[in-house]
C-alpha cells in the first residue's frame, strides 16, 4: 500500500523539527559554551545567552545585530560588550524611532533606525538633563516625547551597566602600570598579602593607599554591575565581580571564577582564540564540579533559547492556514489532512516550549502578559485540534492556527520588553492561584477567541463565497455554541477564583478594578450569547455576530485595561500596542458590519436564514 | 385588535411576573451591566478607582453633573441593575420551577450566582475598610478610615483616660447646630470642604487658633488612589453665655488645637474616622525581602503579638501576602509599609458577608459538576 501524500508531508515536517532539536543540543562551539555560562540577573540564575538576548531586545528590538551586512549573534555581541566595549560601541544597537527624541540630540530621522553608542556619546549630558526633566513628570501625564526619551535614557544606562559588569570602561579601564585583568588581580592579591608588612622598598602607608585605590575601584565596579557572575549555592549569595574582589579584602581567598573571567577577558582583548577557548573550557569544568545546579540551569535555558520553539510553531501555524486556504481550491481532503497533521506538530512544538518554560521557571504556565499570549494561543489550538477531530472540515484547523499565529506575533512583540521569566512580585507569588485562577481565566480567553474567529470564518466565507454549504453552516453554529459554553465556564470559574484570591490578599472579593471588570465583561458577554441562543432571541447569523464581538471584548479586557495604566492589576503596561488594539477592534467591527448585511448581499444567502 | 384586547384582560401583576421572569429581561440586564462596567472602568482614569466605584457601582442612579450644579439621572447604577438582576434570577426560576434532576445542576448554579450578586451588593453597602499603621516595637488598638473624617472633641481633664467625642462629617456638612449633653458648648458648622488647600494669609474666616492665620480654598477631590483629601471645616463654638470663637479644623493640621472652657482644656481636631478595638496588636518585626540584585519585592510579612483581655488571647500572629489574619469579624491584610521598612500598614476589613462568595463558589461548582456529569452519562447511554 502506498502511503498518502499527506502522511509523507507530515512525517517530513516532523523529521525537520526533530533534527533542529538534535542540532541545538550537540556540537558545543566556544560561542555556545560562553552563552551557556550561568549568571544571576533580575533575581534569577540564567545563562549569559538570555542576558544577551533580553538586553539586545530591549536596546534594539531584535535578538541579533547587523554589522557590515552580516548578523552578529546576541552572545557574541555580549562578549564584545563586556570584554571589548570599544568594539561594541561601533555596533548599531540603539533603536530610536521617535523623531522628537532624535531632534533633541540633533539628528534627523532618516532611513537609519538603529544608532551606535558612538553616535549618542556626544549628547549624553543633554540626554541626562532631558531625562531628569521628564522623570519629574507623573508617569500618566508624560508626553510621547518624554516617554520615548526616558526609554532611551534607560537603554543607555542598561548599555553602560552591562559594559561595566566585568571591568570599568573609559579611562579607568586599566590601572597605571598594570596590563590586563590577570595581571591586575595578581597585583591586587600582592597588595592584599603584603598589607601591614613594610618592606624596604615600600612603607606601610604606601601599601594601604595602593589597597584603598583597588578597593575604591572595585566598589565602583560592584555598584555599576548589571548582573552577578560569581556563582554560589543560593541565589542571594551570588556576587558581582566587583563585590567578589572586595570580599577578598578580609583575607579570604578570591572566588575562583574571577580568575577564569580575567583569563577570558585578556584572551579576548589580545585576539587569542585558543586561550579564550581554554579558559572557557576550564571554567565550564569548574562549574560542572562546584555548582552543577546553576551550570545545568544555564545549559537548559540556553537550549531553550536556541531552539526557538515558539517561533517554529508560528511558522507552522502560517503553513496550516495556507494549506486550509489551498484546500478550498484544490485537493480538499488531502490538504485538510496535511493541515491537521501539521497543526498537531505545531501544537506539540508549542507545548514543548510551554512545558520547558514551566520547568525553567518552576511556575504554572501563565505568569505575565507574555506568557498569557503563549497560553491563549496554546489553549485555542488545543480546542481547535479537538474540534477538527470531531468535524474534520478544516474550520477548526484554520481558526485555531490563525489564533496561534496572532498570539505568537503578540508574544514576540511583548518579549521585546526584556526577560519574560522575571521574578514574581510578592502579591503574585502564589503558584496555587497562578495555576488555578490565571490559567482558567486565560483558557476562557482562548475559547472566546476561538468562537469569535469561527464566527469571522463563517461571515467571510458566507458573504464572499458561494461555498458555505448548509451542512458546514450548521456545523459551524454547533461548534461556536459549544465553544461559547466552554468559554463561559472557564471565564466564570476563573473570575470567581480571582475574586477569592483578591479576598485573600487585598481584603475584598471584588473591587471593580479594571482587570476584574475586563474579566467580568467576558463572563457577561458569554452568558448573554448562551441565553440569547438558548431562548432563540438570535438566529445563526446573530450568534456569529455576537461571537465576533466577543473578540473585541476579550482583546480589550486582555490588553485594553493594561493601557489604562490604573488599578492593582496593571503590571503589564505598554504603549505601542494601543494602535494595534484599535486596528483589531475596528476590523472585528467591520466584520460584524458584513455579518449584518441583508441576505441578498451574501454569496451563500441560504445559510443566513 | 385581538392581541390588544387580550393584553388588557391580563391582570397587571401577571404581566409584571412574566416581564420580570423573562429571558429578554436577562439579556437586557446583562447588556446594562456591561455598559455600566465599561463606563465605570473608563471613568477610573479620571476619577480614580474609589470615586468611580462609588459613582457607578455603589449607587442607585448615575447622575450627569450639569454646569449649573444640577444633576440629571442618566443611567441606572450598580444597585439598580444588580437588584433587577436578582429579581429576574429569582422570578425566572420560580416561574419555570419544575422538579427535574436534569435541571438541578443549573438551578444550583444560578442559586450560587444569586448569592454572589447579593453578597457583592451587601458588601458594598455594609463593608468597612480602614488601615492600621504600626511601627516596629509599638502597639495599636485602632484603625483609621482615610476616606471619611470626623470631628473629635477630646476631654482631657480626667487623669485616668481621655474622653473622646466624635462628630461624623455628615453632620458638619448639614450645617445644623450640634449639641450633646456632655459638651460644654454647641457646635455650629459654618463651612465644610471635602478637599481643600490651606494657605497662610489674611482674610481667614476663623477667629481663633491657628486657623485665624489661614485661608481655606476649595479644591477638587483627589483622584489618585494613594492620595487623600484634605478635608476642612469652619465651626463656631457657642457656650450658654458666650461664643468661644470661630475655629478652622482640617486634616491638613497635624496637631489638635486646644480650646479652654471655664479653665478646662478641650482638644479639637478633624481627623480620619477611627475604629477602636477591644484588643491590641503589637508589631514585633516587619520583614520585606527582595529578589537578589533587584528591587522586586519577594515577600512582606508582619510578626505581631495579639493581646485581647476579653478573650484572654495573648499570642503571636504572622500576616503576610495572601495570608491575612481573621479575628473577631475583622480581617487584617498586609497592605503597605514605610519608614525604611520599620512601619507596617495593615488593611482592616469588616465585612459581615465575606463568606458569601465562597459559598457561591461551592454552589456554582457543584451545580456545574452535576450538569456536566449528567450530560456525560446521557451521552454515554446514547453512545451505548
Amino acid at each position: 500500500m502506498r502511503p498518502r501524500p499527506s502522511t509523507l508531508a507530515v512525517w517530513g515536517v516532523g523529521l525537520v523539527l526533530a533534527y533542529g532539536l538534535m542540532s541545538a543540543r550537540t556540537a558545543p562551539s566556544p560561542d555556545r559554551l560562553w552563552g551557556d555560562l550561568p549568571v544571576l540577573s533580575g533575581g534569577r540564575v540564567k545563562p549569559l545567552d538570555s542576558v544577551a538576548r533580553h538586553s539586545l531586545l530591549v536596546l534594539s528590538g531584535k535578538q541579533s545585530v547587523r554589522m557590515n551586512g552580516r548578523p552578529v549573534g546576541a552572545t557574541a555581541w555580549l562578549k564584545e560588550m563586556v570584554f571589548q566595549p570599544d568594539v561594541a560601541d561601533t555596533y548599531p544597537v540603539f533603536e530610536i524611532d521617535d523623531p522628537d527624541v532624535l531632534g533633541s540630540i540633533g539628528m534627523a530621522s532618516g532611513r537609519q533606525r538603529r544608532y551606535r553608542f558612538l553616535d549618542l556619546q556626544p549628547h549624553l549630558s543633554e540626554l541626562q538633563t532631558q531625562s531628569e526633566r521628564a522623570g519629574a513628570v507623573r508617569p500618566q501625564l508624560r508626553s510621547r516625547f518624554q516617554k520615548a526619551l526616558l526609554r532611551l535614557w534607560e537603554q543607555v544606562l542598561l548599555y553602560w551597566r552591562i559594559q561595566n559588569t566585568l571591568r570599568l570602561t573609559g579611562p579607568d579601564s586599566e590601572l597605571p602600570g598594570v596590563t590586563g585583568s590577570v595581571h591586575e588581580i595578581e597585583a591586587y592579591q600582592t597588595a592584599l598579602n603584603e598589607r601591614g608588612e613594610s618592606t624596604a622598598a615600600r612603607p606601610v602607608a604606601d601599601m594601604s593607599s595602593v589597597l584603598s585605590a583597588f578597593q575604591a575601584r572595585y566598589q565602583t565596579l560592584a555598584d555599576r554591575a548589571e548582573f552577578r557572575v560569581l556563582p554560589a549555592g543560593a541565589p542571594d549569595r551570588w556576587a558581582s565581580l566587583g563585590q567578589g574582589l572586595l570580599d577578598g579584602s578580609d583575607g579570604s581567598p578570591l572566588h575562583p571564577a574571577i580568575g577564569f573571567y580575567a583569563r577570558m577577558g585578556d584572551a579576548c582583548r589580545s585576539g587569542d582564540t585558543a586561550a579564550f577557548r581554554q579558559a572557557l573550557f576550564d571554567y565550564r569544568d569548574w562549574l560542572g564540579e562546584h555548582v552543577p545546579g546553576a551550570s545545568a540551569q544555564g545549559r537548559r535555558e540556553g537550549l531553550f533559547n536556541r531552539y526557538q520553539a515558539f517561533y517554529k510553531s508560528l511558522v507552522l501555524y502560517v503553513i496550516v492556514c495556507g494549506l486550509v486556504f489551498l484546500s478550498f481550491l484544490r485537493w480538499p481532503a488531502e490538504l485538510r489532512r496535511t493541515a491537521y497533521g501539521i497543526l498537531v506538530l505545531a501544537f506539540i512544538v508549542h507545548t514543548g516550549g510551554l512545558v520547558a518554560r514551566m520547568i525553567l521557571q518552576g511556575r504554572p504556565p501563565v505568569t505575565n502578559l507574555y506568557s498569557s499570549a503563549i497560553f491563549v494561543g496554546w489553549g485555542s489550538v488545543l480546542l481547535g485540534v479537538v474540534v477538527e477531530r470531531m468535524f474534520k472540515n478544516g474550520w477548526g484547523s484554520l481558526g485555531s492556527a490563525a489564533i496561534g499565529f496572532l498570539t505568537q506575533i503578540i508574544a514576540l512583540h511583548l518579549a521585546a520588553q526584556g526577560d519574560t521569566m522575571e521574578m514574581m512580585r510578592a502579591v503574585l507569588d502564589s503558584n496555587f492561584w497562578l495555576a488555578t485562577h490565571v490559567v482558567t481565566v486565560t483558557a476562557g480567553y482562548s475559547a472566546t477567541f476561538l468562537s469569535g474567529v469561527l464566527g469571522v470564518v463563517f461571515i467571510l466565507r458566507g458573504v464572499f463565497s458561494k461555498g458555505l454549504e448548509e451542512e458546514a453552516a450548521q456545523n459551524l453554529t454547533r461548534m461556536v455554541y459549544g465553544i461559547v459554553c466552554f468559554s463561559a465556564f472557564f471565564s466564570f470559574i476563573g473570575t470567581v477564583l480571582g475574586g477569592i484570591w483578591a479576598d485573600q490578599s487585598w481584603g475584598r472579593f471584588w473591587g471593580w478594578d479594571p482587570k476584574e471588570n475586563g474579566a467580568l465583561m467576558i463572563v457577561l458577554w458569554n452568558a448573554l450569547i448562551l441565553h440569547m441562543g438558548w431562548d432563540k432571541q438570535v438566529g445563526r447569523r446573530g450568534l456569529m455576530n455576537l461571537a465576533v464581538f466577543g473578540n473585541i471584548i476579550t482583546a480589550l479586557s486582555w490588553f485594553g485595561v493594561n493601557m489604562l495604566g490604573i488599578g492593582l492589576h496593571s503590571y503589564g503596561f505598554m504603549d505601542k500596542a494601543s494602535l494595534w488594539l484599535i486596528v483589531f477592534c475596528l476590523s472585528q467591527a467591520a466584520i460584524i458590519g458584513l455579518g449584518a448585511l441583508p441576505a441578498r448581499f451574501w454569496g451563500s444567502p441560504g445559510t443566513v436564514s | 385588535m385581538s392581541s390588544r384586547s387580550r393584553s388588557v384582560s391580563v391582570p397587571f401583576y401577571h404581566r409584571a411576573w412574566t416581564f420580570f421572569g423573562s429571558l429578554e429581561l436577562t439579556s437586557v440586564v446583562l447588556v446594562l451591566m456591561m455598559v455600566l462596567v465599561l463606563f465605570g472602568t473608563l471613568e477610573q482614569v479620571h476619577l480614580g478607582t474609589w470615586l468611580a466605584q462609588k459613582k457607578y457601582f455603589s449607587s442607585w442612579l448615575i447622575f450627569y453633573e450639569l454646569e449649573n450644579g444640577g444633576r440629571l439621572p442618566v443611567f441606572p447604577g450598580g444597585y439598580t441593575v444588580g437588584g433587577l438582576w436578582l429579581i429576574n434570577l429569582a422570578v425566572s426560576h420560580v416561574a419555570r420551577a419544575r422538579w427535574e434532576w436534569r435541571r438541578f445542576g443549573l438551578l444550583l448554579t444560578h442559586g450560587g450566582l444569586f448569592l454572589l450578586v447579593l453578597g457583592q451588593g451587601l458588601t458594598q453597602m455594609w463593608a468597612q475598610e480602614s488601615q492600621m499603621a504600626i511601627e516596629e516595637g509599638h502597639s495599636a488598638r485602632y484603625s483609621e478610615d482615610y476616606r471619611h473624617v470626623e470631628l473629635v472633641v477630646i476631654d482631657t481633664h480626667l487623669s485616668t483616660e481621655d474622653v473622646v467625642h466624635a462628630v461624623p462629617a455628615a453632620l458638619l456638612k448639614k450645617g445644623r447646630p450640634i449639641q450633646h449633653a456632655s459638651f460644654p458648648f454647641k457646635i455650629i458648622p459654618k463651612q465644610f470642604f471635602q478637599n481643600s488647600v490651606l494657605k497662610s494669609g489674611s482674610g481667614a474666616t476663623a477667629t481663633m487658633g491657628v486657623g485665624a492665620r489661614l485661608n481655606v480654598l476649595e479644591s477638587p477631590r483627589v483622584t489618585s488612589d494613594d492620595e487623600m483629601d484634605t478635608s476642612s471645616a469652619v465651626i463656631e463654638l457657642v457656650g450658654p453665655e458666650k461664643s468661644y470663637g470661630v475655629w478652622l479644623v482640617s486634616t491638613g493640621l497635624e496637631t489638635p488645637q486646644t480650646v479652654v472652657i471655664d479653665g478646662t482644656p478641650y482638644l479639637l481636631q478633624l481627623r480620619p474616622v477611627r475604629h477602636y478595638y477591644p484588643f491590641s496588636l503589637h508589631l514585633k518585626r516587619f520583614t520585606h525581602d527582595r529578589y537578589p540584585g533587584t528591587d522586586i519585592p519577594k515577600n512582606f510579612s508582619s510578626l505581631l503579638r495579639l493581646v485581647d483581655p476579653e478573650t484572654g488571647d495573648d499570642r503571636d500572629v504572622l500576616i503576610f501576602m495572601n495570608n491575612p489574619l481573621r479575628y473577631r469579624g475583622l480581617t487584617f491584610y498586609q497592605a503597605s509599609f514605610g519608614k525604611g521598612d520599620k512601619l507596617s500598614i495593615l488593611q482592616v476589613v469588616k465585612n459581615p458577608v465575606w463568606v458569601a462568595p465562597y459559598l457561591a463558589c461551592v454552589l456554582v461548582s457543584l451545580g456545574l459538576a452535576w450538569h456536566f456529569v449528567l450530560h456525560l452519562a446521557r451521552f454515554r447511554r446514547r453512545a451505548a
